[in-house]
Parts: C-alpha cells; structure tokens; sequence
C-alpha cells in the first residue's frame, strides 16, 4: 500500500496543473496516470483559451475596460451555453482565467503575441469580442509541456512532495462513510494491483469521446476515468449535453481546429455556395456561429444531398492564403497534407462534425466539490456548469486549468484538516484489493466467444447513429437496449488472448470498454429522460426547449441509473429569444 | 488490380518468457487500414490482443508511436503502409519491455537531467515578439524517442544526453527571459555532452516532426565556442 496526502488522477492540464498547487502548498502529492503525462490527451487542442488580458492597451489587471471585458466573457459564455451556466463557476472562471495565462507566461509558455507584444487574440465563434490565446495552432501541446516542465522542476527542487505514477491503470475509488480514501490502480507493465491511500483525491481522468466512434478524442479518452468514480456513487451532471466539432476528416476524425473558421475558413456545399447563408440560426454570423448550430446545418445540408460524398461539406481555407497558413496553422497544415492528402492553401478538405468534448461529467461546485467528501475534480471529467448546454470554444481550457487550482487548494485545505483522521480502514483495503483482483482474473478467465473490438464497434455505431447530433426518443430506446445487451456480453461471453495480467492489451481494451460501456449508457438515459431541444442536445421528437432550465444529475446504484433535475442556479432570467452568438446585439 | 490486403511482419518479444525475439507475419485487409497504426490496431483487434504498443492520439501530437518500419524511424500513426512487406520494430536502445513497447525510462531520465524548464530571470523585458516568433518554432519536439534510437553515441555512449534532450537545451536558450543560459551550457558542454555528437544526422533523418536535432546541437555548439 502506498499512502500520500493528496491522489490526483490524470495527468492532462487540469491533472498536472492541480499537481503543482497541491505541491506549492507543502503536500505529499502522487499523480497517476495511465499515459505518460506528455501523451495525455489535451495536447491535441490547438485553437486556444479564453481569457480577458487587455483591450489593445495595457495588460494589467487595473485596467479599467477589465470589468467590462469580464462581463462581456461571462455573458458570451453564457449566451453560447443558452443560459444554462450557473452564476457562480462562470465568474470564478472568467475572473481566474487571466491569473492562469500569467503563470503560464511566466512559466514559460510562448503564447503568439502581436508586433508590439500584446497578447494575439483571436475571435472564435460566437463571441463578441477577441480573447481566444493561443500558440500558433499547437496551444495544448505548449500548455501540456508547461504544465510538466514545471512539474519536473518541482519534484527535482521537493522530491519527496511529488511522484507521478506513470502507466499505472485506476480501476476504484474507495470511498469509506462517504469520504474518499484511495483508489486500486494497476501498473500496465508487470499487472501488479496496489491500493493508493489519500487524504484527498483529485480526479482529473479527461473526456470520454470514444464511446463514439465518429470522435476527435484520442484513443484513450474511453471513459473508464470517469466510470470508476461513479462506480463509487458520484453523481453526475448534464451528461447528455455532448459537444459535436464541426470539421473534423471523414475516417479518421482528426478535428481541423475551428481556429481555420475564426481566421477566416469557409464551408462549402457540394455546389460551392456556403450554405449556412440558408439556415435562420447561422445566416448572420456564418462560420462564426455558435458550433451546435453549425453542425446541425452541415447534416442538414448533408440530408438535403447537397454534401461531399453522401456525408460531408468542403472546408475552404483557400481563402487564407498559403503564407498564413503556414505562419499561423502550421499543425493543421501538416494535419490536412499527412491525413487528408490534401494542402488546405490550394484544395478544399472534406469535413464532417463529430464528438469532440463531454460537457458532462463529475457534478461539482465553484470550490470543485464532489457530492463525495474529500474528492474534487477538475478538467474535462468534471461538470461545475461553467458551459451550460454548449462550450464555448475555447472555454474548457480555461475551465480545466482555473477548476484545477480551485481543486488543489480545496483538496489541500481539506487533506490538512483531516490530517489526523483514518480514511478507511486496513480490513477495507484488502478486501477492495482482492475484490479487484478477482475482478481481473475473472475477466481474464472467461471462455467466452466476443472479441472486445467486436463490442467496442457495436457500442461506437449505436452512439453515432442514436445519441449524435440529432437524437430521437425511439433511437435512443435502441440505443440503450443494444449497450445493456453489449453489457451482458462483455461480462458473460467475453474472449481474450493472453491469460496474463502483465503487459497485456487484450485485459486493457476490455477494462475499458467495460467503462466506455457505462458512460455510453449514462449519455443514452440522460438524453433519453431530457424530452427537450436546447444547445447540444436535439431532440427531433421534441424540438423546442421546455419551460424550466434544469440540470440533470445523474447517479448510478446498483447497476440502476438514476436521474433527477435540478434548477440552474442563475440570477438572470432566462431569455429564451436570445439565441447565442448574435454579434449584432452585443457590440 | 490493387491488391486487397496488407503483409505485415511484426516483431514479437517477451523478455519474461522467450528467449529471443521473433517477427510474426500477418496478411490483414486493406479496407480501413491504412497507416501503421491501423495496422496494429487491426491486429490487435482481430488476430492477437496480446500485441502490445503504444499508442494514443493517432494523429502525430502526442509521440507515444514511435517505432521503426521499413527500414526508417517514424510515428505509426502518419506512416502510411506500402505494398510488399512491412516491418515494424521497436525502437533501438532501449529495454523491451514487449513487442513494440521499450521501457522509455533511460530516454525521459536524459531528457529531465538538462532542467527542462524556464528558470525566469528576475530582469528580463516585457514580452518580445521576434523572440516569440523563433521560439513558437522551437517548442515542435513530442519527445517520441526516434532521434535517441537512430543516434549513434546515445548506443555507445550511455551518458550522452542524445538528441532530443539537446532540442530541449536548445529551446531554452533561445528562451530571451531564461536566467540560467551558463548553467545550460556547462552542463553540456561536459565530456559526454554535445561535442561528442560527430554530426552524423541519423536524428534528422529519424524526426518525424522536422526538428532537425543535429542542426539544434550545432547552434548549441556555436554558443560554447
Ligand atoms: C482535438 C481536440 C481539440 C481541442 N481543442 C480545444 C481548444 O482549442 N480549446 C479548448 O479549450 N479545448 C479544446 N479541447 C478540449 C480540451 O483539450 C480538453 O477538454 C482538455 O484538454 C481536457 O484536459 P484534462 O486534463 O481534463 O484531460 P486529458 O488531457 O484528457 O487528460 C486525462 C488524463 O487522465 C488520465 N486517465 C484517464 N483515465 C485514467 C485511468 N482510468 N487511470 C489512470 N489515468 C487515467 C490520462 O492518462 C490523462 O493523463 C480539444 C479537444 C480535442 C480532442
Ligand atoms: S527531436 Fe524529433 S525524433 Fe527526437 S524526440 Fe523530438 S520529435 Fe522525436
Ligand atoms: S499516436 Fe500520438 S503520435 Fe502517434
């Protein structure tokens, strides 16, 4: 058994940025991930992050356009979300979010500045006015880096406060009288299970996107970081609310960054015209309409046959030029020339929307709260109701990274008042140990027919066709008959290889497909239970939004899911006729 | 007529268990599957899920991939395959850990002995945009290792840095607020350090990101003359 006062799980941004707080105030601080921390799965966000720095005059925080700016940041936000933001995490995090650029800075992150060197600040869609950060089109590969740079600098300066376990796969939280104690990781090299005991536990284990097969997630974003906490009991939020990108290559799903769109990329119907001229909701801001919006026009575009190839639309970034291309997206030049075998300077690449961010997750509060004691969380993983029923691009960093020390200190707060304090018990260790590790063997030992590729497969088709961009009750019921089903196999029927835990993909894959399995069935029942259309969540069977904005939240007992509604907690009325983005209206 | 599938040979180890490493040839459609990746991927999916390799982003950001086919060094994830046979090894210079997975401990161990991070000095200027610009530039190593297996002295030598830890020594240099440019270079200016680099350019060829590491160790060298 290893024993620290704080366990982090993950180490993206928010994971690696919580690290460093935790560690700053003088906690013992182990971090596991199932990755090393450098192939973590945010470095691929290339467009940027949101933040109110300056207004072509001084970047300091005495500025005094910087109220006004931050108000302009939270209401774009909010509208972009349709209104269902809380209060609270929405001006937490825009009133935070300058903080964290600086450090960045002052860590080193070489974030694109213009001649006179202010911040370059790009518009993305939906937005009144430019504070999208970025470094050139690489910007989570350079914040990632930062992030760890720093953390190497801090475990050679404090080695005793900070240890990262890397290649180390959590399957439980324990959690002892509702309060967080430790989690069962296992090391995917030798198999070897070992508990982690902890004062205080941060989850920061990322986005679930491949329970979609259409997905620009990384392949390890599968989901089981998130199952394992709500295996404990967690309760989760606005699960259904599931954020589409609208360009991402068709096969693939390699996302183009919107950032093409904010700079000026066009999208083109198989005629050539650009099509979202034609719809209501995107005729006034075009490409630089709120995403939601966006991708329900290039499938209706699609459905109306006026597609590329029955199922996508041309993105023209000819417009741009190959000179800015190169000086300000050369990742997504490079993207486009390896994966599309086209040069976005002189052709048009073929796009079409797919999974890109889980807007849903651990349902926590401004102070990155779970509704379990002494376990916060942070990053994509976690719901604080920042974004409401659609992220504005841009924004999830910000959150990740704001939440993430908001998250370090609470825990670290928290792991000094209950310093004293057992968390569980020696007899509750070993029995979750064994428990697990009879889970394992089990899994292995089954003789069963299914491959777990056969399963994932069957999972990512019903996700794409049923709990997608649009979404209709009797689908969704499908949906949700075909993942029990998918459950029952994986559990009963399931056929692996290798008969070790040692270094053994085929035990991997299906542990998380186990979790994939859970999330998928999580996202179908919330989408199922809100009869309503409203930001990501469209429901052709119920098209308009309701009365009430609520939140849903969702927990999980006994293999039921539960799910109850909650009031946004927002002191503006809800203004239902003001659809995001109407640049007009907020200039 | 093309032909409708792909042969791969794929190098199989278990230190634990074999006593040598073999190639295992798999013959796998071509339907769906074109980079190396999707190779492994393919097998792994439907003929052996004991074939282990690194893998995550699949789309050359995140350097979990690197591995050696068809006679160069290269992320699986963008190498497309070809006809006739393709070979995929791991990478060279480090422990197997099995199959196409090494042990990359030796490699971060290098790489974090050069202080990989911006020690800031307390009187540098605001920001800078020309610094910027070259530095945006400088930041493109993923730490995906090809350079490291490809260089010649990181075999021979155990206590040179290898290349991409120099990419990193480089970056930081170039860095206009970084307080500790002396401590840099004497740290590689050592026995083992850059002058034992012969300009070979394996780690050029071998960088799947156009880093061009040998042209980084030789602007360090330029600073230390
Ligand atoms: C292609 C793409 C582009 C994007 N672009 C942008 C953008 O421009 N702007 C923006 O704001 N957002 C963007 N996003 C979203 C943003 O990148 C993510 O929301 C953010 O990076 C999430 O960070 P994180 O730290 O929460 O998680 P991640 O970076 O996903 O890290 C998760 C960590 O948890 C670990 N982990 C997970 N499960 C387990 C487990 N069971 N056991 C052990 N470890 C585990 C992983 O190893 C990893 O270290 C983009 C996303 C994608 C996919
Ligand atoms: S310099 Fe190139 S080959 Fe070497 S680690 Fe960096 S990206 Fe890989
Ligand atoms: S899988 Fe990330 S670089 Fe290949």
């Amino acid at each position: 058994m290893k024993a620290f006062d704080i366990v982090i799980v993950g180490a993206g941004m928010a994971g690696m940025r919580a690290a460093i707080g935790a560690v700053r105030r003088d906690l013992r601080v182990a971090v596991i991930s199932k990755v090393h921390p450098l192939r973590s799965p945010g470095l691929s966000a290339e467009e940027g992050l949101n933040a109110v720095l300056h207004d072509g005059r001084k970047a300091s925080g005495k500025d005094p356009a910087v109220p006004a700016l931050m108000d302009l940041h939270i209401k774009d936000a909010r509208d972009c979300g349709y209104q269902f933001s809380d209060d609270a995490p929405l001006e937490t995090m825009v009133q935070r979010a300058p903080g964290v650029v600086r450090e960045l800075e002052r860590w080193g992150c070489p974030f694109s500045l213009e001649k006179d060197g202010q911040y370059a600040l790009r518009r993305t869609g939906a937005v009144s006015r430019p504070r999208n950060l970025h470094v050139s089109d690489k910007t989570g590969h350079a914040v990632l880096y930062t992030l760890y740079e720093q953390c190497v600098r801090l475990r050679q300066n404090k080695p005793d406060k900070l240890r990262f376990f890397e290649e180390w796969l959590v399957l439980k939280l324990l959690v002892s009288g509702n309060a967080a104690a430790g989690v069962i990781a296992m090391q995917m090299d030798s198999g070897k299970t070992e508990v982690f005991q902890a004062k205080s536990i941060i989850w920061a284990s990322g986005g679930s996107g491949r329970v979609y097969g259409s997905t620009s997630n990384a392949l390890t974003s599968t989901g089981l970081g998130l199952a394992v906490p709500v295996s404990a009991g967690v309760t989760l939020q606005d699960m259904e609310f599931v954020q589409f990108g609208p360009t991402q290559l068709p096969g693939s799903h390699i996302q183009i960054t919107e950032a093409a769109l904010a700079e000026g990329a066009l999208l083109l119907n198989r005629k050539g015209e650009r099509f979202l001229a034609s719809y209501n909701d995107s005729r006034e801001e075009m490409e630089l309409s709120p995403r939601d919006v966006i991708c329900r026009n290039i499938y209706r575009e699609i459905l109306a046959g006026r597609g590329i190839d029955a199922s996508c639309v041309h993105l023209d970034m000819r417009t741009l030029g190959r000179r800015k291309i190169r000086a300000i997206l050369p990742v997504t030049r490079e993207l486009c020339r390896k994966h599309a075998g086209a040069d976005p300077a002189s052709q048009l690449i073929p796009v079409r929307p797919g999974q890109n961010y889980m807007i849903g997750g651990i349902h926590t509060n401004e102070k990155a709260e779970s509704d379990i004691n002494g376990l916060f969380a942070a990053g994509e993983c976690a719901n604080p109701g920042v974004h409401g029923a659609n992220a504005c691009e841009g924004d999830p960093l910000t959150e990740a990274l704001v939440f993430a020390e908001i998250a370090a200190d609470s825990a670290s707060k928290y792991a000094v008042q209950h310093r004293n304090r057992k968390h569980g018990s020696e007899t509750l260790f070993r029995n979750a140990l064994e428990e697990e590790e009879n889970k394992l063997t089990h899994m292995l030992t089954v003789k069963g027919e299914v491959r777990t590729a056969e399963l994932r497969n069957k999972m990512q088709e019903l996700m794409d066709r049923h709990a997608g961009v649009f979404r209709d009750g009797m689908g969704l019921v499908e949906a949700a008959k075909g993942i029990r089903e998918l459950k029952k196999t994986l559990a009963e029927d399931l056929h692996t290889d290798g008969k070790e835990r040692r270094a053994n993909p085929g035990l991997t894959e299906a542990l998380e497909l186990k979790g994939s399995l859970e999330i998928a069935d999580i996202i179908v029942q919330a989408a199922l239970s809100r009869n309503e259309s409203i930001g990501v969540h469209f429901r052709n069977d119920f098209p308009a939004p309701k009365g009430r904005r609520r939140h849903s939240l969702i927990k999980v007992r006994k293999t039921k899911i539960r799910i109850r509604y909650t009031g946004v907690k927002s002191r503006h009325k809800w203004l239902k006729e003001i659809a995001p983005g109407k640049l007009a209206e907020k200039l | 007529m093309k032909a409708k599938t792909w042969k791969i040979s794929v190098f199989r180890f278990d230190p634990l268990k074999d006593t040598e490493h073999r190639f295992v040839k798999y013959t796998i459609p071509r339907s769906g599957v074109r980079t190396v990746l999707d190779a492994l991927i393919y097998i792994r999916d439907h003929e052996d899920d004991t074939l282990a390799f690194r893998a995550s982003c699949r789309q050359g950001r995140c350097g979990s991939c690197a591995v050696h086919c068809n006679g160069r060094y290269g992320l699986a994830c963008e190498m497309p395959l070809k006809s006739g046979k393709n070979t995929i090894r791991p990478l060279a210079q480090l422990p197997v850990i099995r199959d196409l997975v090494v042990d990359m401990e030796p490699f971060w161990e290098k790489y974090e002995s050069i202080k990989p991070y911006l020690v800031r000095s307390s009187k540098t200027a605001g920001r800078n945009y020309r610094n910027r610009r070259e530095l945006e530039k400088k930041i493109d190593c993923i730490l995906c290792g090809a350079c490291f297996s490809a260089c010649l002295m990181t075999g021979k030598n155990p206590a040179f840095h290898g290349p991409a830890a120099y990419v990193a020594v480089n970056r930081f240099l170039h860095d206009d607020s970084d307080a500790i440019t002396g401590q840099r270079l004497a740290m590689v200016k050592g026995e083992n350090g850059v002058f034992r680099c012969h300009n070979m350019f394996n780690c050029n060829e071998a960088c799947p990101k156009n880093v061009e590491p040998a042209e980084n160790i030789l602007e360090i060298k330029k600073n230390i003359d």
